[in-house]
C-alpha cells in the first residue's frame, strides 16, 4: 500500500527538519504526477529496496529554503555555503530515510536504503524510473519551499 | 535462559546480547520487564531500537496480549500493539481496531489503525473504510480508497465517482489530487459495469493527469473495457472517441479491433482525427478484418491519415496486402503518388523492399524517394536497396540525392510514431535538422545534452512529460527563453489551452493539419 508507506516518510521529514534545522515544515494538500520528473535546486535521493518492492524517494529544495536550513544548522560556521548546503541535505534525506525505514520495520516492513545522493543545479529535474504514478507532498516552511516525492513499484 | 534481572547496569554488549536471545527465543515471561523498558528508555538509540523488535517478536507469538494492548494507557505500546496486529494479522484485533477507528480523531493514529486493519482484512470489514473515503485526511481517504478496491466494495461507487467528478471541476483541473488517483485505481479494481462505464464516460477528463490514469486503468483492465467503448464511437465527442480508439489500440485484442471495424463501416468515424487514431489503433491490433480494413484506408487522401495507414500496414506486411497496394501504386491515380510519399515517411522498410520487386511501382517510389530531403530517410533506403542487391536495385540506389546540409534544427515531440515521421519530412523539406522524441522528457534531454533549436513543435498529451510541462522547462532554460513554440493539438477545450498559453506556447496548431499549413505557421513565426 502506497499511501501506508509515504506516510512514515512524511512523518519523519516533519520531525529530522524539526528538530536539526529549528524550522516548522506546514505539509500541503498531497498530489499525483504522471510524469516521473521531480524539479527543484538541491535534491536529496535514496533508493529503496525490499518486501517485493523498490522505489526511490526523493527530497527537493528550493534554494532559500536549503539555505536557510544549513544556517539554521551550522549557525555562523558556513565556511562553503555549497558544500555545506550538500553535506546537510545528504544528512537530512539519510536521517528521514533511516527515520521513516525505522518506523515501517516496526510494521515489519523492512526496506533497505541507498546512501543519499545529493543533486544541485538551479531547477535541475530528477527522472524516478517507475511506471506507477508519483506520489508528491508539498511542504511550505517560512524560508521557502520543499516537496517530498515517492515512487514505489 | 535470558533474563532482564539488573538489564539496565549491564554494559552495551550483554544488552544487545540479551535482547537478542529474547527476540529468538521469544520468551513471554520477558513481557513485563520489556514493557517497562519500552515506557521508560534506556536513552541509547541502539538499545531501545531492539527492546522494540524483541517486544515486537513476543507480541507476535500472543494474539491475546496484543489485542489487550489496544487498550493500552500508554500510547507509545498501544501504537506498537496496533502495528503488531497488523504485521501478524490478529483477526480477532480487528473488532477493537474498528471500534477505534470511530473513536480516534488524531489523523496519523487513524492512519496506523486503518493500516492494520488493511493487513488484517476482516471479513466486512469494507464498512469501516467506508467512512474514510471523504475524510479531509487526503492520505485516510486515499487509505480508505485503495482499500474499497480491495475488497471490491460496490457500496463505495458514489464517494469514489464524486471525487472523480470534483476533480474536473473548473479551477481544479490543473493538479491532480492523491484521492483522485486512488479513485480511478479503486474504480477499476471494483470493475463493475457500473465503474467501467464511468471511467468510460471520463476519458476526456479534464485533468489531463487523472485522463492519463484513467486510460492506464482501462488498458489495464483489457477485453472488460471494450464493450463500454463502442458506444463512443458512435455517440461520443471528437476528443473522446479518439481516446476510446487509442484504448482499444492499446489494449490489442481481437474484439477491439472488430469493433473497430463495425463503427467504421456504420460511419461513425468521419472525422479525421478519429480516423487518424482508429487506423493507428487498428495498425497495432492487426487482425484480418482490421487489415481489410486498412488497406480500404489507402483511400484516403490526408496525408497524415495515410500515414497511419502505412505505418499499421508495415507491421502486417501480408501478401494479400502488398498485393492491394501495389495495384493502388501501378493504378496511376491521384492518391498513387501520395500512398508511395507516406511509405517514404513512414520509412516503410519491409512494404518497400517487398513493393520494390515490381518493377513499374519501384520506379514510383524511387520518384517519391528523390523527393525526401531527409539525409536519414535516403541512407535507410539506399541502404536498403543495396542489400537488396539487384542490379537494378543497386544503380537506383545510385541515383538517389545527397539531402542538402541542413543549418537549423528542429525539435519536435510526439508520442504518435507517424506524427513524428510527417514532423520529420516537414521539417526536413525546410531545410531542419529534425531532432525527434517521443515525449517531453526525451525532447528536453536534447537541451540538456546542449542542443540547440531554432523552433520547437509538441503535442499536447504525451506520456512521461506533457507538453504542457516540457514548454515550462523549456522557458526556464538557458537558451529558450524565446524559441518559438507551437503546440500542436487536438483539445478542443479552451480551458487547456490557457494552461498551455500561460506556459509560454507561441502559436497553436489544430490536427488535422495539411503539412503546408504547420510550414506556414512555422515561416511566420520564424520570419522566414
Amino acid at each position: 500500500m502506497d499511501v501506508e508507506l509515504a506516510k512514515p516518510f512524511v512523518k519523519a521529514a516533519m520531525d529530522v527538519i524539526g528538530t536539526m534545522a529549528f524550522m516548522t515544515p506546514r505539509a500541503g494538500k498531497p498530489f499525483v504526477k504522471k510524469n516521473t520528473i521531480a524539479t527543484g535546486d538541491v535534491t536529496g535521493l535514496v533508493g529503496l529496496t525490499g518486501e517485493g518492492k523498490r522505489g526511490s524517494v526523493s527530497i527537493s529544495f528550493q534554494k532559500a529554503c536549503a539555505v536557510a536550513m544549513v544556517k539554521n544548522m551550522l549557525g555562523d560556521d558556513i565556511q562553503d555555503i555549497l558544500q555545506d548546503v550538500k553535506d546537510a541535505v545528504g544528512e537530512i534525506t539519510n536521517m528521514i530515510s533511516g527515520q521513516a525505514r525505522a518506523g515501517l520495520a516496526e510494521k515489519g516492513l523492512v526496506l533497505q536504503g541507498s546512501t543519499p545522493t545529493v543533486i544541485m543545479g538551479d531547477n535541475h529535474s530528477i527522472t524516478h524510473i517507475a511506471k506507477s504514478p508519483i506520489m508528491a507532498i508539498p511542504f511550505e516552511t517560512d524560508a521557502g519551499s520543499f516537496t517530498i516525492e515517492f515512487c514505489f513499484e | 535462559m535470558a533474563t532482564l534481572d539488573g538489564f539496565r547496569g549491564k554494559d552495551f554488549l550483554e544488552q544487545i546480547t540479551i535482547l537478542n536471545e529474547i527476540s529468538g527465543s521469544k520468551d513471554a515471561q520477558c513481557l513485563p520487564g520489556l514493557m517497562d523498558l519500552f515506557e521508560n528508555p534506556t536513552g541509547d538509540t541502539g538499545v531501545d531500537y531492539m527492546v522494540v523488535g524483541a517486544l515486537n517478536a513476543i507480541l507476535g507469538t500472543s494474539e491475546a496480549a496484543v489485542v489487550d494492548g489496544l487498550s493500552s494507557l500508554s500510547l507509545p505500546y498501544r501504537t506498537l500493539c496496533i502495528r503488531t496486529a497488523g504485521e501478524y494479522a490478529f483477526a480477532s484485533a480487528a473488532k477493537p481496531l474498528t471500534a477505534m477507528a470511530a473513536k480516534e480523531t488524531d489523523p496519523d493514529l487513524l492512519a496506523e489503525i486503518l493500516a492494520s486493519l488493511a493487513k488484517i482484512r476482516p471479513v466486512g470489514g469494507a464498512a469501516v473504510f467506508r467512512t474514510f473515503l471523504a475524510h479531509p485526511d487526503q492520505m485516510l481517504a486515499a487509505m480508505a480508497m485503495e482499500m474499497a478496491g480491495v475488497y471490491s466494495d460496490p457500496s463505495a461507487l458514489p464517494a469514489l465517482m464524486e471525487t472523480v467528478r470534483k476533480a474536473g471541476a473548473e479551477g481544479s483541473y490543473e493538479q491532480c489530487d492523491l484521492t483522485t488517483w486512488k479513485a480511478i485505481d479503486a474504480l477499476a479494481a471494483i470493475a463493475t459495469p457500473g465503474s467501467i462505464g464511468f471511467l468510460v464516460e471520463n476519458i476526456h477528463h479534464k485533468n489531463p493527469t487523472a485522463r492519463r490514469i484513467i486510460t492506464d486503468a482501462l488498458v489495464r483492465l483489457g477485453e472488460a473495457t471494450l464493450p463500454f467503448l463502442e458506444p463512443v464511437y458512435a455517440n461520443g465527442a471528437t476528443d473522446d472517441r479518439i481516446l476510446a480508439c487509442n484504448i482499444a489500440g492499446f489494449i490489442g485484442a481481437r474484439k477491439g479491433a472488430d469493433a473497430l471495424v463495425k463503427a467504421f463501416d456504420s460511419g461513425c468515424f468521419t472525422d479525421p482525427n478519429v480516423r487518424y487514431a482508429a487506423f493507428e489503433a487498428l495498425g497495432r491490433i492487426g487482425t484480418l478484418k482490421g487489415l481489410v480494413c486498412l488497406v480500404d484506408g489507402l483511400e484516403e487522401s490526408d496525408e497524415l491519415i495515410l500515414m497511419a495507414v502505412v505505418v499499421g500496414l508495415e507491421r502486417h506486411a501480408a501478401p494479400g496486402v502488398l498485393k492491394t497496394i501495389s495495384e493502388r501504386i501501378s493504378a496511376g491515380t491521384e492518391n498513387s503518388p501520395r500512398i508511395c510519399r507516406a511509405i517514404v515517411a513512414a520509412r516503410a522498410l519491409r512494404l518497400f523492399q517487398e513493393l520494390y520487386k515490381d518493377e513499374l511501382v519501384g520506379d514510383r517510389l524511387i520518384d517519391a524517394l528523390k523527393l525526401s530531403q531527409d539525409q536519414e530517410i535516403l541512407d535507410a533506403f539506399a541502404q536498403r536497396l543495396n542489400e537488396i542487391a539487384t542490379d537494378r536495385s543497386r544503380s537506383d540506389a545510385a541515383t538517389l540525392p545527397q539531402a542538402r546540409v541542413a543549418t537549423r534544427k528542429a525539435i519536435a515531440a510526439d508520442d504518435s510514431k507517424s506524427m513524428l515521421a510527417l514532423y520529420r519530412r516537414i521539417l526536413t523539406d525546410m531545410g531542419f535538422e529534425p531532432l525527434l522524441a517521443a515525449n517531453g522528457q526525451e525532447a528536453y534531454a536534447y537541451v540538456e545534452n546542449g542542443e540547440f533549436a531554432d523552433v520547437v513543435i509538441t503535442d499536447m498529451n504525451m506520456p512521461v512529460m506533457d507538453g504542457v510541462e516540457l514548454v515550462g522547462k523549456l522557458r526556464g532554460s538557458l537558451g529558450y527563453d524565446e524559441t518559438p513554440i507551437i503546440m500542436v493539438t487536438t483539445e478542443s477545450e479552451n480551458s487547456q489551452r490557457e494552461v498551455a498559453a500561460k506556459s509560454g506556447v507561441n502559436a497553436f496548431v489544430t490536427k488535422p493539419f495539411k503539412p503546408e499549413a504547420l510550414k506556414e505557421a512555422l515561416r511566420q513565426l520564424l520570419g522566414d
